[in-house]
């Protein structure tokens, strides 16, 4: 879904910036994000892709800067070079705004997938508990795990267990969804199934930022891809212009490198399908692994563009496009 | 030995048994909730809570708890009547306030071992601390808990013993008074010891039951 120009960002981030001791993580980063937007971060390990995430929700506190969600400011800079924060309350508030889906799952052990959705609802939104339970029944449905409503964490696949932790999130009918390198936990035939839910997301409009190293999602799924480096954001724009004709010489080394890591496209090609076991709510009618599959084939085209776009010698800058130092 | 002997004595020693289990389980659920209390103070992120709950543990652990039991017995009362107790309350009272010191190290350590991604992810859903706290953060913290939340209370049934300094009528007392009349420890002091080891070993099960209660389905 495009970004409408006449309305006003869903998150708007401006000059962010964080360190950790004497380690500046984030340089200033600009980030709006319209609703229904799908935005893709992606970036080398370390660059701070996780930690303008967990600014987003301010379970990290940012130094400096503004965030602001769905209209409500969770922080600004203040007089005298202080940032100030919103009240505990108004953070819980815009909390329920924002989903997060993380890259080790986080589903509480002691509850059954079941329980994990229902909690917050009924703690948080004070949901009436036989809704609360439709409703949880219905969104663990649409991931394709109904089946395993009564099943605990670690009875589960890290596929299945991150699908649970993203009916979760979604139980709180967030504004916004997060994810973290969802997929970066679970074994690599188990990410199709997780990825697929994420697409089956973005279809219904649903507002997602995504840190992610699967180029294929960010290329199929995203409107939007960053790219970070060192806290900056060294390159933005359509999937297809980041990824296919990136600009920045940083940005073709990363995605040069992380493309000859991943040779999954190959390797996949006469694996069998994905859990066909499983009911999926949504989606019906569609074969999920051939979906999975032309996620994986979208890997490998990128991989022969950049070929392309890094072996012609044409000239480059290296200055970032937006936020420079 | 004389097995006969153990066998006669064996039910004046056990007069004093219900004391004992009377001191134990007053103790325990005296401590419990002040240990609980100690360990979410030391946790937190609001100083002089921190440091009210570090002085008492530091305190109360640093010192015999005979000292304490003779405090309780003989020198409150010198503050005013209010605190003048009976010798086995006061023996409840040292015995508790001795026991939470070292449960709120347990508790504070089951808390410390949860994942702090279980806070994160509790959090990120704008669930309140004591919400949290109360239903995702103790219930797990709790199976991390149990094995030294019991060797604590092995701790605090074994040193109920030591109530017999301020004349409570427990099994220990009663088992001197049988060794000063009869001349002879030898016999008295194994039955004695039979019947700790009798109480100790089901706590010990118990402990087993709890393990087995809050592990994680998997
Ligand atoms: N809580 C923290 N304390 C200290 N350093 C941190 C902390 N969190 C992250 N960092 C550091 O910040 C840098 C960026 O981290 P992160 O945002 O996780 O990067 P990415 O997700 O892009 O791999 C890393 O070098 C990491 O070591
Ligand atoms: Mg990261």
């Amino acid at each position: 879904m495009a970004p409408l120009d006449n309305v006003a960002p869903l998150v708007k981030v401006e000059g962010l910036t964080k360190s950790f001791g004497d380690n500046q993580i984030l340089n200033g980063i600009d980030l709006e994000v319209a609703a229904g937007e799908v935005v893709s971060i992606i970036g080398p390990s370390g660059s701070g892709k996780t930690t303008i995430l967990r600014c987003l929700n301010l379970l990290e506190r940012p130094d400096g800067g503004r965030i602001e969600i769905d209209g409500q400011m969770l922080c600004e800079d203040g007089a005298n070079g202080r940032i100030n924060f919103a009240g505990k309350s108004e953070i819980r508030k815009i909390r329920e705004e924002v989903g997060m889906v993380f890259q080790r799952f986080n589903l509480f052990p002691h509850m059954t997938a079941l329980e994990n959705v229902v909690e917050a609802p009924m703690a948080v939104k004070g949901a009436d508990k036989a809704v609360a339970k439709a409703r949880a029944l219905e969104l663990l449905d649409s991931v394709g795990l109904s089946h395993r409503a009564d099943h605990y964490p670690l009875q589960m696949s890290g596929g299945q267990q991150q699908r649970v932790a993203i009916a979760r999130a979604l139980a709180m009918d967030p504004a916004v969804m997060l994810f973290d390198e969802v997929t970066s936990a679970v074994d690599p035939e188990l990410a199709g199934e997780i990825l697929l839910v994420m697409k089956q997301l973005a279809e219904q409009g649903m507002t997602m930022i995504v840190v992610t190293h699967e180029m294929g999602f960010a290329a199929d799924v995203s409107d939007r891809v960053l790219f970070i480096d060192h806290g900056l954001v060294i390159e933005q724009g359509k999937a297809s212009q980041v990824l296919g004709s990136p600009q920045q010489d940083r940005t073709k080394a990363f995605l040069k490198a992380v493309l000859e890591r991943t040779p999954m496209a190959e390797e996949n090609a006469d694996s069998p399908p994905v859990e066909t076991e499983e009911s999926w709510g949504t989606g019906a009618g569609v074969d999920e692994s051939e979906q999975i599959a032309s996620l994986e084939s979208e890997v490998a085209r990128l991989r022969q563009e950049l070929d392309a776009a890094t072996t012609t010698d044409e000239p480059t800058t290296d200055e970032p496009t937006e936020s420079g130092e | 030995m004389d097995v006969g002997f153990i066998i006669d004595i064996m039910p004046e020693i056990l007069e004093g048994f219900s004391t004992t289990v009377r001191l134990f389980l007053w103790s325990m659920l005296f401590s419990t909730p002040l240990g609980l209390a100690l360990a979410l103070m030391r946790l937190s992120p609001l100083g002089p809570f921190r440091w009210v709950a570090g002085f008492y543990g530091w305190l109360v652990r640093g010192i015999p708890l005979i000292l304490i039991m003779f405090y309780v017995f003989f020198a409150l009362p010198e503050f005013g009547e209010a605190f003048l107790l009976s010798p086995f309350w006061s023996a409840v009272a040292a015995l508790s306030v001795w026991t939470a010191s070292y449960q709120a190290e347990a508790i504070r350590s089951g808390v410390l071992a949860v994942d702090q991604g279980q806070f994160e992810a509790a959090e990120a859903l704008g669930m309140t601390k004591l919400h949290y706290m109360r239903r995702i953060v103790l219930p797990q913290s709790v199976r991390i808990i149990v094995p030294p939340f019991t060797g604590n209370a092995i701790n605090t049934l074994k040193q109920t013993s030591l109530a017999t300094v301020i004349t409570v009528p427990e099994m220990s007392l009663l088992t001197t008074r049988i060794i000063s009349r009869e001349f002879n420890a030898l016999e008295p002091l194994l039955a004695l010891a039979i019947i700790y080891l009798a109480l100790t070993t089901v706590l010990v099960f118990a402990q087993q039951g709890l393990e087995r209660a809050f592990r994680l389905k998997a």
